[in-house]
């Protein structure tokens, strides 16, 4: 399941990535047994927009498949939008629509307008002690059903793929359509449905809907902070960037 | 004779050594900037992309990488 020591996960998201990470949450030891805790990867444009994620371990290969389809993607994305932003949002969406229909038989209708969050001046706004506001939890698109187009066996297959696919403990593997029928989708499922209506938005106002909604844990009141998570480990092991690197 | 003493000790010595892990991947093999800052204006600068982790756990449990 380690798939970030995998060397092949490796070679690929070094090669076409910049990585760093964040602690977002905490995680208790009560009588040697750790309680919470869990890791959520994001893919982003250079501006911190989120393309794509992945919620919860994963093993190598399921790593691999996803990163590879963020990068396909963005290429394709590229090429199709050209300069033009709200088309490469548009165009990123509906993959993401598409890849869930693909993967689980599930249709789900892609939101290619911005959902705006409550107004961090709003006197209803809820605020941490510190007096920031808590990540929005943002509604994901309802899904439609199934694939209309397929054939039952098919979707059977595919809900077979959904049924086997990752899902967190404790977490429904299933979500239920606009008529009230269940079906498998499993946490990658979710972050695709998540995703067909909030990709391309900035990462602090996702991260909190990934973590609650998919993976089930409670965020930190507190913003997002830069720590690290290797205590035991000096600070002097990261990569350092010198300042005429980014000239 | 002398020379032999001195490899099996310097082997011995490599063999009691902590573990190096290689620089910036912190035990992956991912390689990784101090922030996601970085890691944006690094991105920008070399026309990749970003992967931010956000993480609540050890990233030696298997089970949270």
């Amino acid at each position: 399941m380690n798939a970030l020591a995998n060397p092949e996960v490796g070679k690929f998201v070094n090669e076409y990535f910049v990585s760093s990470f964040q602690k977002v949450a905490t995680f208790k030891i009560v009588n040697g047994q750790k309680q919470g805790g869990n890791v959520a990867s994001y893919f982003c444009a250079p501006d911190g927009r989120v393309l794509h994620c992945i919620a919860g371990p994963v093993d190598a290969n399921t790593f691999l498949k996803e990163a590879k389809w963020v990068v396909e993607t963005t290429k394709k994305a590229m090429k199709e939008a050209g300069d033009d932003g709200a088309k490469f949002k548009a165009f990123f969406r509906n993959a993401h629509a598409e890849k869930l229909q693909r993967e689980t038989g599930l249709v789900v209708e892609p939101v290619t307008y911005d959902w705006s969050p409550p107004s961090e001046d709003d006197a209803l706004q809820f605020r941490d002690p510190t007096g920031r506001p808590l990540a929005p939890k943002l509604p994901p698109p309802p899904i439609d059903g199934p694939d209309v187009k397929l054939q039952e066996k098919e979707l059977a297959l595919r809900q077979a793929g959904a049924a086997k696919a990752a899902n967190t403990p404790g977490m429904p593997g299933y979500c239920t359509d606009k008529a009230g029928r269940r079906w498998n989708i499993g946490n990658q499922g979710k972050a695709d449905q998540i995703m067909a209506a909030h990709c391309m938005s900035k990462i602090e106002s996702i991260y909190g809907t990934v973590f609650e909604t998919i993976l089930g844990e409670k965020i930190s009141t507190k913003p997002v902070e830069v720590t690290t998570p290797f205590p035991w480990r000096p600070e002097s092991n990261l990569r350092k960037i010198k300042p005429e690197d980014l000239r | 004779m002398f020379s032999r003493r001195m490899f099996l000790g310097a082997a011995a010595m490599l063999a009691l050594a902590p573990v190096a892990w290689a620089e910036g991947s912190c035990g992956t093999s991912i390689e990784f900037v101090d922030t996601p800052k970085e890691a944006a204006a690094l991105a920008k600068k070399e026309q990749k992309l970003v992967f931010v982790l956000h993480v609540s756990g050890h990233f030696e449990d298997p089970r949270f990488t």
